[in-house]
């Protein structure tokens, strides 16, 4: 459904992402791992347009797109951003605007809905993250975790074809992390595409069917969660899997 | 009772205390050259001032040069002397051109308050440039961010996100600027306008009471200044965030 191709992405003379090729399928849940500093929120970025690469292109159900400057068409990026939904580690929801409003908005302004279709999607989607509730609280009003379910429901209004979540728990409490996973997984299950990028590995290991490791801007692991965690073939990917171990267990027992 | 009858008098030739509200209506009658001149002024500096920030702000070439020149010349000369260069500079540019192209034209059928306007309203923009840039660097990213996600043009998202938040932010400083030109238009009489402030110094040349003349007009503006400052305070209210909002029934949502 959605295939990357030769896509490189440089900050100065820091090389992020290094030709990467990947291939997505309808319904996937691609979970992306890996060390801080890697690529990989550059790599959905890339996706969304909101960084444009050197090189690189994107094949959307048989459509080629190009991305890097030269070649972009400002019609494809267009179509590119309309059919990805993106959700921000920290949330960017439009302050001056309630939940509603913010779920409303791209249905009012992009796909041009009338205003009754537009709220009718908009109470629905905030329904299915359980924050219908608060349609008429401000971002202020809300907490982290509540203001991502909005996000998330603000990008699933869209409809888009793949959604792709860029550390959407990393900016919470521990404790409001729970509720934005529950939403996720959720929706996982509804059976949308998704590219999340996320450090909660165990969540990534429930609700992925495949994981990708990216390192210095290489993908090198990609396969089902239990090849990837259990099994892992890249040395830097079993030392990146011990050192967390190494936090997550007991420092002594009894 | 003689002595402070006589220094009642005295003070009387001194300062005529009654003077200062008996000539306020014939004053008045030129409070609407004023507001006029300030409305009309305002509204050009902050569609212009709008405009000079976006430039800047998106590092348009070429175009953000000339606006910075043109802040800096803008700010950096007096406002009498660019209603001076308004009132008699731009009749000559315009007749030359006329003659120029063969087009009968009198440059002193137009009014004065044209050129007052138009020097006020520049004058004005090189401010409300500033004040406006400031305001929209305090918009987040992340917002300009999530409305380009959603498939959302610069154009849609200014006009959606960035303006009614950069609007918000500037208020209070486009309020201090839009008080600074009621006080300036008080300098209009340059360019042969008559408002209230000239008005004053007609009735003084009459009456050569002329201090009563600017006591008046003292008074006269600064009721204008707090009226104005109560209504951008409306302003400020109606356009904030509430404290507080009420949850929403489920089962009312429903219904809906």
């Amino acid at each position: 459904m959605l295939e990357v191709k030769n896509l490189s992405k440089q900050f100065q003379d820091n090389v992020v992402l290094k030709d990467i090729n990947l291939s997505i399928n309808q319904g996937d849940v691609v979970g992306i791992i890996g060390p801080s500093g890697t690529g990989k929120s550059t790599l959905l970025r890339c996706i969304n347009h909101l960084e444009i690469p050197e090189q690189g292109k994107i094949i959307l159900n048989g459509k080629t797109i190009a991305l890097s400057k030269k070649e972009q068409k400002r019609k494809d990026i267009q179509e590119l951003r309309e059919s990805t939904g993106m959700v921000f580690q920290r949330f960017n929801l439009f302050e001056k605007k309630t939940a509603l409003e913010n779920v409303m908005e791209g249905l009012l302004v992009v796909q041009k809905k009338k205003k009754e279709e537009a709220r009718r999607i908009a109470v629905e989607e905030l329904e299915r993250v359980g924050m219908a509730s608060w349609m008429n609280h401000y971002p202020k009003h809300l907490s982290g975790g509540q203001q991502q379910r909005v996000a998330i429901a603000r990008a699933l209004a869209m409809k888009p074809q793949i959604l792709l979540l860029d550390e959407p728990t990393s900016a919470l409490d521990p404790e409001l992390v729970g509720e934005v996973l529950e939403t996720i997984k959720k929706v996982a299950a509804e059976g949308f595409t998704m590219m999340l990028v996320s450090h909660e590995m165990n969540f990534v290991r429930h609700v992925a069917n495949r994981v990708i490791f990216l390192d210095k801007g290489r993908i090198v692991e990609d396969g089902t969660p239990k090849e990837v965690f259990e099994h892992p073939k890249n040395e830097r990917t079993r030392e990146f899997f011990a050192k967390m171990n190494m936090m997550s267990q007991p420092e002594y027992i009894i | 009772m003689s002595g402070l009858k006589t220094t009642i008098i005295l003070m009387r030739k001194l300062f005529d205390f009654e003077q200062v509200f008996k000539q306020m209506p014939e004053i008045l009658k030129y409070l609407p050259v004023t507001l006029q001149l300030s409305v009309i002024s305002m509204f050009i500096a902050v569609v212009l001032g709008l405009a000079l920030a976006l430039i800047n702000i998106k590092k348009i070439p070429v175009l953000k040069q000339i606006t910075q020149i043109y802040i800096s010349i803008v700010r950096g000369t007096p406002i009498i002397v660019q209603l001076y260069i308004a009132y008699f500079g731009i009749p000559m540019i315009t007749k030359y051109i006329c003659f120029k192209n063969g087009i009968e034209y009198q440059p002193s059928e137009t009014s004065g308050m044209v050129y007052a306007i138009i020097a006020l309203s520049i004058n004005e923009s090189a401010y409300i440039a500033e004040t406006f840039r400031g305001a929209l660097l305090s918009v987040g990213t992340g917002q300009i961010e999530a409305a380009s996600a959603l498939g959302m043009t610069y154009f849609q998202s200014l006009r959606r996100i960035i303006l009614p938040e950069t609007l918000t932010i500037a208020l209070p400083n486009l309020g201090n600027s839009f008080i600074g030109l009621i006080k300036g238009t008080s300098l209009a009489f340059t360019c042969a306008v008559v408002e209230i402030a000239a008005q004053g110094k007609i009735i003084g040349g009459r009456t050569y009471r002329y201090f009563e003349v600017y006591v008046s007009l003292a008074i006269i503006y600064w009721i204008l200044t707090v009226v104005v400052e109560q209504i951008i305070k409306l302003i400020e209210k109606k356009t904030r965030i509430p404290e507080q909002v009420e949850m929403v029934k489920t089962d009312v949502i429903k219904e809906i």
